[in-house]
Order: C-alpha cells, then structure tokens, then sequence
C-alpha cells in the first residue's frame, strides 16, 4: 500500500515520456524477473539520457535567442497542458488508492475559523477539556453548583451548565456590541494572547494580554490621559476636527469586560465592580465566581478551552457588530449618541456637516495601531514616555 | 474580608439606584441588556445527598459533590496492577471531537485511530462480559491474551521495518545502550587520570612526612655493620630442641 500511495502521490512529478512505465512496474501483479526488471531500468537510463541529449541542444539557442521566445513559451505551455491532463487521468484512476485521513483535531482552526455559540456543543467542550477542574482541595464552596461530580480527586465541571453559560455570555457580548459598546477582552496568561486578539479583532473591541495596569479605570485620567481619542460616526468612519473638544472630555471606560482568568486579575475586577461595569469571566473550580457579573463555569488552564471561549464570545461580538452595521446602512442608530460636542466649522468639511452632525454619534477609543494586533500596553507605556512631544494621545484601548 | 462582594451581580441596580438619584446623567447603554439576560443566581448549592434523619450525627457533607463512578474502574486498576509498566507508556490524550469513542467498535481489540494500550483490554473486557455474557476473570484472559498478542505482532512490525530500513541504506545512528557505554567509558578514563593523580599526591606527601633530618642508621647498615649484627643475632638464636635454626633469618628478615 505504501508503494501505492508513493506511486499515486509521486505520479506528477514524474517526466512525461516514461511515466507510466515505472506505476505499471509498481501496480503490476506478476512478477518480473530479475532480469527482466534490470533490463527494464537499463532502459530507463537509456531513455533518460536520450531525453536529456534531445533536450539539451534545443534548450540552448532558445535561451541564447530573444527572437524566438514565443515558440519556447508555446512549447512549456502546451506540456503543461499535457502534464496536468495526465495528472487528471491519474488521478481519477488511482485517486482512490491509499489511505482516508480522518478528520482530526487542528490546533490552529480554533483561531482561523473560531465556533459561534451555535456550534457550542458538549462534545466540542469535553474535547477542549473545558469539564476539568482542579483538586478538590482547592475548590471553592461557591462553585459547587457548576461541579457535576469527582474524578480521581478533580472536581468536573458539569458541561451542561457551562455550555448554557457561555451561551448566555454570548448573547451578552453581541447584544453589548450591537449597541456599540466597547468591549475589552483580558486573558494575561501565557498563551492566551492569540486568542484574545482574535477575539477582539472579530468582535471590533480592545484586548490586553500582558497586564493590567493598576487605577486604569479608577486612576484613567492619569494612567490613559494621554492617549487618543477620535470621534467616528455610525460606520466606524472618523471624523476629524473634534481634538479641542476631545482634549477636556474624560477617559474612556469599556462597557463590558471579558476576563478569561479571574484569579490573576483581581485588580481588574474589582475595578470594574466599583465603576459598574458588568464583567464576564471564565470561572475554574478555584475562583470565585461573584468576581465577575456573567460566569462561564470552565477550565481556564486549558489553552484549547480558553481559544473556544473566546472565539465564541468574539463571534458573538462579531454578529452584534454587523447588526449594528446593518441597522447603519438603513439609517438606524443602535446607540445613544455622545453628548456635548459641537460640529467644528471647517471650510474643507462644508458638504459633510451636516450629515456628520447627525451622524455624530460617540467617542470611541480607537487607535489605528491597536488594530494591528499591538497591545494595550506597551502603547500606554510609550504615551506616558512621550510626555515631553507636542502630540496629545486622548484614549487608547 | 469574609464578606462576599456582591456588586459585580448588582451592577444594574447600581445603575438604575446612580440614575434616580441623578449622580449620572443617563442610563448606561447595557442597562436594557443586563435587565434582558440577567446574571443566574450565585452562591447556591445544590444538595447532593439525602439528609440523614434528625437525631444522628450531623450531616456534614450534603452539599459536597459526589464521586463519578463507572464499572470500567475496577477492571481498570486489576489490568494495570497488573501490569504497571503499561503505564510508563506514552499516551495521546487529544481528543478529535469529543465523539472519538462513538465510532470505536469492542468486538475486536484493534480499532482505526486509537492505539493498542490498557484501555483497549479494558474495553474489550467489558465488551465480552456485556455481549458473551462471559465471567470477569474468562473475558480478562481472553482480552489479555490478545493484547499479548497484538504486542509481539507490533514488536514483529517494527524489526521488519528496520531490518528494511537497513537494507535501503538506512542508519539509526547510535542506540541507547551504546552511547551510555561511551559515556561510561569517558567517565572511567576519566576517573582512571583522577586516581593517578591522587595516587601520585598520596605518595608526595607521606614522601614529604619522611623528609628532614633523619638519620640513615636505622634503615640501612653498612656492610662490616651488617655483619657484625647477623653475627650477634646468630649467636643468640637457640639452636636447640625448643628453638629452631635461623637460617640467616636475622639478615634475610631485619
């Protein structure tokens, strides 16, 4: 079966002249004689080097003349009409030959083709080994209605609950995007940060994989003061001449956060808790799940676990964005529009005042930058160091 | 401290508390979503064992989960009681779907996508005693003996392929064994220098103990000297029925 398969795979490359010569060796059920087959190869050589003597003076005036490049091109494309026809021919005869691989689990799928929660199911959940806890001696007494049983001294999370809990935290992400809310997704683990910017890349909203600095909420005017804030209207279009306006306007706050690992980002939560802002959290079997607003009962030590979770909540915040988008097209505004601002008088942006006056909808933390998959941080560390440049950055997220 | 946190859960009647005493100036934008999809409610624990009547002692684990449990676990642990090794085997634990095991038929102990291990005798065990109604200790000889089977065709397998391997040209290099004998060897070549070395150190120093003044007249005795002690010592040797001759022993054995 292995020459099969070899023969089957390696038929293409094989030259034109003597290529079925060598698969009927192969496929053939009686056998040659030694001999036979030694003569057989001897011809092969013989026919290779005729090949290569034939070839080899037509090549070299055809290279060394401009004049006939046309017939030489003509030539390579109708061989290659003929390569491909024969590649058809055997494909469809021994195509079928070898071996089926199976479907079977691909790492990078949850991060280019990430589940919706319609795909959500147990199966997918337990083969992301959402369900696995952690000792028991480590559990926390709240949690005891997620925990559907022990196993070999690890608690296992009940996946029923954990599936209809992610559903719920879906809705909650879509529904906050389809108002156009900003939503931050947090999982500063090792390993998470694909899976964060990809959520966030889906769902059009901020992410943070490193660390969350202290007082970023409660201390914003001084942590983010100096980042930019810009003014888009309903389709995500900015809409320039509002920096005075923007330069006295308070810092931005998320909307909803996402937070795939509670117990490293207390400082987060609590934040959140005393601004009102709802969070989602991924709760394992050792945190505490009045942390967060919308639990999601899982395994946080899974990476595969932590890629579903996010995917799902970043494909939730992808279809709420469309909807808002789609609602934008009809001329339908899903959200209440920013306060306090006054269109700028400018000559250049006459015929657009008007319409952006009503368009004029919120501020956004938004920054060109932090779409390409630049984090937060870093970004916040370079405008604190660029105290001293004339530039002013409002809001970065 | 102690106390639970309940704000993250109430965030929107905090909202709606901010708004009706006016300290914000609108509702924020979640306000109706929150209300649509509610947080569940926390801090509830299911009970997951029947109280025990009143008067007894107190039921202290009520609300503690429940140990899962399934009648694979004790073939489980006699198979790999018996045979710990199987457990120092590597295992691919990835799941594909989560329905791997769907398609896996008992019947026979190989299956398509799974590996030969433990868990296959244990399957195969449960099988022959759910469909041949066999006793527990019949369908674990059988399921063994198969397993034993599959192993030494497995072993059969591999040698084939290296013996083919070697025969078109292929070379695996050094095995184990060899290279901890090389290892082994530098060691003691290693160790041989050492000793030498120390050896040489050994004799320096009892050479350094022994050097100063010291005087030669008790280690070595010039030839009248000699002669005068041999004669001496031969003298006072008995040569008598208790005493034996000394047959030079004096000069042979200072």
């Amino acid at each position: 079966m292995i020459i099969r398969s070899l023969a089957a795979r390696t038929c293409r490359a094989l030259p034109r002249g003597s290529s079925l010569q060598p698969l009927r060796r192969f496929l053939s059920t009686d056998i040659d004689s030694i001999e036979s087959s030694a003569d057989n190869s001897f011809k092969q050589l013989g026919s290779l080097e005729a090949q290569l003597n034939a070839q080899v003076p037509q090549q070299v005036p055809s290279a060394s003349s401009e004049t006939q490049a046309s017939s030489p091109a003509a030539q390579t494309s109708e061989s290659v009409a003929e390569q491909y026809h024969l590649y058809k021919q055997q494909q469809q005869q021994l195509g079928h030959l070898g071996t089926e691989i199976s479907q079977h689990y691909q790492p990078h799928t949850l991060l280019n083709n990430p589940p919706s929660a319609a795909d959500v199911t147990l199966e997918l959940l337990l083969a992301s080994e959402a369900h696995q806890g952690h000792a028991t001696s480590l559990w926390n007494p709240a949690n005891a209605r997620y925990i559907h049983g022990i196993r070999q001294g690890v608690h296992i999370i009940s996946l029923e609950v954990t599936a209809a809990h992610l559903r719920r935290a879906a809705k909650v992400v879509q529904e906050v995007s389809k108002q156009g809310g900003m939503v931050l997704f947090v999982g500063t683990r090792d390993g998470q940060d694909r899976a964060v910017v990809r959520a966030a890349e889906l769902a059009r909203g901020y992410h943070l994989f490193e660390r969350w600095i202290p007082g970023s909420i409660t201390n914003g005017q001084q942590i983010l003061g100096k980042c930019r804030m810009k003014v888009v209207n309903e389709k995500d279009e900015e809409i320039v001449g509002f920096e005075e306006q923007l330069d006295e306007r308070s810092v931005l706050r998320p909307d909803l956060v996402v937070c795939l690992n509670p117990p490293e980002n207390y400082v987060l939560l609590h934040e959140c808790a005393l601004n009102n802002i709802p969070t989602i959290g991924v709760i394992d079997t050792n945190a505490d799940p009045t942390w967060v607003t919308y639990p999601i009962p899982a395994n946080d030590d899974s990476i595969r676990c932590i890629q579903v979770i996010a995917g799902v909540l970043g494909r939730a915040g992808e279809l709420g964005q469309k909807q808002r988008f789609d609602a934008a097209a009809k001329g339908v505004i899903t959200y209440r529009p920013a306060k306090d601002l006054t269109m700028p008088e400018q000559d250049t942006s006459k015929d657009k005042a008007p319409k952006a006056k009503v368009d004029l909808s919120r501020t956004f933390m938004k920054d060109g930058g932090l779409e390409d998959a630049d984090e937060l941080e870093g970004k916040l560390d370079e405008a604190n160091n660029r105290e001293g440049s004339g530039r002013r950055i409002k809001v970065v997220a | 401290m102690g106390r639970y946190d309940f704000r993250p859960l109430r965030v929107r009647q905090t909202a709606k508390a901010l708004f009706d005493a006016k300290r914000v100036p609108h509702l924020p934008q979640w306000y109706a979503v929150v209300g649509d999809i509610p947080p569940g409610e926390t801090l509830a624990r299911p009970v997951q064992r029947a109280p025990r009547p009143r008067g007894t002692k107190k039921a202290s684990r009520i609300f503690q989960p429940l140990p899962i449990q399934y009648p694979e676990d004790k073939l489980r642990s006699d198979f790999f009681g018996d045979h710990p090794w199987e457990l120092a085997r590597p295992r691919l634990i990835v799941e594909n779907s989560g329905n791997d095991s769907r398609g896996q038929d008992w019947s026979k102990i190989v299956q398509p996508g799974k590996q030969l291990d433990g868990e296959s005798v244990v399957q195969r065990q449960m099988w022959l005693m759910r469909h041949q109604a066999m006793s527990k200790p019949a369908a674990y000889d059988l399921a063994r003996r198969e397993f034993y089977q599959h192993r030494h065709l497995e072993d059969i397998r591999r040698r084939v392929a290296k013996e083919e391997a070697l025969h078109v040209g292929a070379y695996f290099g050094k095995g184990p064994l060899a290279i901890g004998m090389e290892l082994e060897d530098r060691s003691w070549e290693k160790w041989k220098i050492w000793a030498a070395k120390q050896v040489e150190q050994e004799q320096n120093m009892r050479a350094q103990m022994f050097t100063g003044p010291q005087d030669n007249d008790g280690d070595e005795l010039t030839e009248p000297e000699l002669d005068a002690a041999v004669e001496e010592v031969q003298g006072s040797v008995p040569d008598s029925k208790a005493g034996q001759l000394a047959m030079g022993g004096a000069a042979v054995h200072p």
